[in-house]
């Protein structure tokens, strides 16, 4: 190991924190060379110094003044955590009114201009058509009708007899000419 | 009687409080705080305003104003502790929000050429000096040297640049990982080493006379 590798290693080796093969070449290193091992030593007497500085103690009314510093900070975190409340219904209240008052605003401001006039459009239908309705006869025919048949058959059948005996017997004078 | 009996009661249950939160880890004590513990946070400010003084007061040198910003760190943990991320460790967080302030302060000095570190140093009156530094068995002398030497020690610390003082700091009196550091002082692993190894050349150097 050459002064240089010492060097760049030595932040480590005060640590303690080289692995065990380095650490023997950095201990074989400061026996071998004494410029190194000097400033090993300076290095360690030094920290060992700033290491021993005696710690300084907070004053007597340390806390007291922390204290009456966090009270405030707690009314302080009361009042933070209502006043964005009050602050959103504040800004829902004035954009709502404002909403109303553009509404009102712009159906008086409108009123008086001439409006076009505008029709639901039309939707022309072909007519249905007319179904023919289903005369019923008479209670006294249906009434006649022979109990083995349905009753509403048995009308509309009675009902078309007259047509059908006239086109019969208007085949029947085709077929005779 | 039951007035006595109930404050003795209330008396026993807060020891008894004081006494779990005691035994309890950092992280735990924060989770207790956030669950609505209010005891909790003292229990925090016990454990921290002396580390936190001593590291602020070498890195500023005016132990008034290290005072203050501690108080200020306290205020801000309390603030947003409920949005400290909790899978990291509460005093690397703590001490972050002690370097900034310092940074801040010594910026701010740096601005107002009438407020220098070694002013604020000379200022430092005996009345002020910790007790525990004099050792009464010891000669005048010795006495004499030791303080000589303390001051001397004290004053080399602040001729480091800021930022090889903090992290020699860090490191030496609060004996943070260099990991730690890095998080701490926003910076990669390497410069934390660089800067470290160089604190503690420049310190040595200027140090070295005084002591031989």
């Amino acid at each position: 190991m050459d002064c240089r590798e010492f060097c760049d290693q030595h932040l480590a080796f005060v640590d303690d924190t080289l692995a065990g093969i380095e650490l023997v070449r950095m201990q074989r290193h400061i026996l071998e060379c004494e410029a190194c091992a000097s400033h090993d030593a300076k290095i360690r007497r030094a920290l060992l110094l700033f290491r021993n500085l005696p710690s300084i103690e907070p004053s007597a009314d340390f806390s007291q003044r922390l204290e009456a510093r966090l009270r405030t900070c707690q009314n302080d975190n009361l009042f933070v955590t209502t006043q964005p409340n009050l602050r959103r219904s504040a800004i829902a209240a004035t954009v709502a009114s404002a909403i109303m008052l553009a509404y009102i605003g712009s159906t008086l401001f409108h009123s008086d201009a001439p409006r076009d006039l505008v029709m639901s459009p039309v939707v022309a239908t072909v007519p249905e058509p007319e179904l023919t309705p289903i005369t019923t006869s008479t209670p006294a025919i249906v009434a006649s009708v022979s109990a083995g048949l349905t009753i509403w058959p048995a009308a509309l059948f009675a009902e078309q007899v007259p047509v059908r005996f006239a086109h019969s017997s208007l085949e029947l004078a085709n077929y005779t000419r | 009687m039951a007035d006595i009996v109930r404050k003795q009661k209330v008396s026993v249950e807060g020891a008894t409080v004081r006494e779990r939160l005691q035994a309890m880890d950092d992280s735990a004590v924060v989770t207790a705080f956030l669950g609505g513990e209010e005891r909790a946070f003292s229990e925090l400010v016990t454990r921290y305003q002396t580390r936190l003084l001593n590291f602020v007061y070498r890195t500023i040198g005016d132990r008034e104003k290290a005072e203050d910003l501690v108080q200020e760190v306290f205020i801000r943990v309390y603030r947003h502790l409920h949005r400290f991320d909790r899978s990291k460790k509460f005093s690397t967080w703590v001490y972050t929000i002690a370097s900034n302030l310092a940074k801040n302060e010594l910026r701010n000095r740096s601005r107002n050429p009438l407020v220098l570190f070694q002013t604020v140093q000379k200022n430092f009156q005996d009345e002020d000096r910790p007790l525990q530094f004099e050792d009464t068995t010891s000669r005048p002398d010795d006495m004499y040297r030791k303080r000589h030497l303390r001051e001397i020690v004290e004053e080399t610390v602040a001729k480091l640049p800021e930022h090889h003082r903090n992290v020699f700091i860090l490191r030496e009196l609060e004996g943070k990982s260099y990991e730690e550091i890095a998080e701490i002082t926003d910076c990669n692993l390497g410069t934390v080493k660089s800067r470290l190894n160089r604190a503690r050349n420049s310190f040595a150097e200027i140090i070295a006379p005084y002591v031989d």
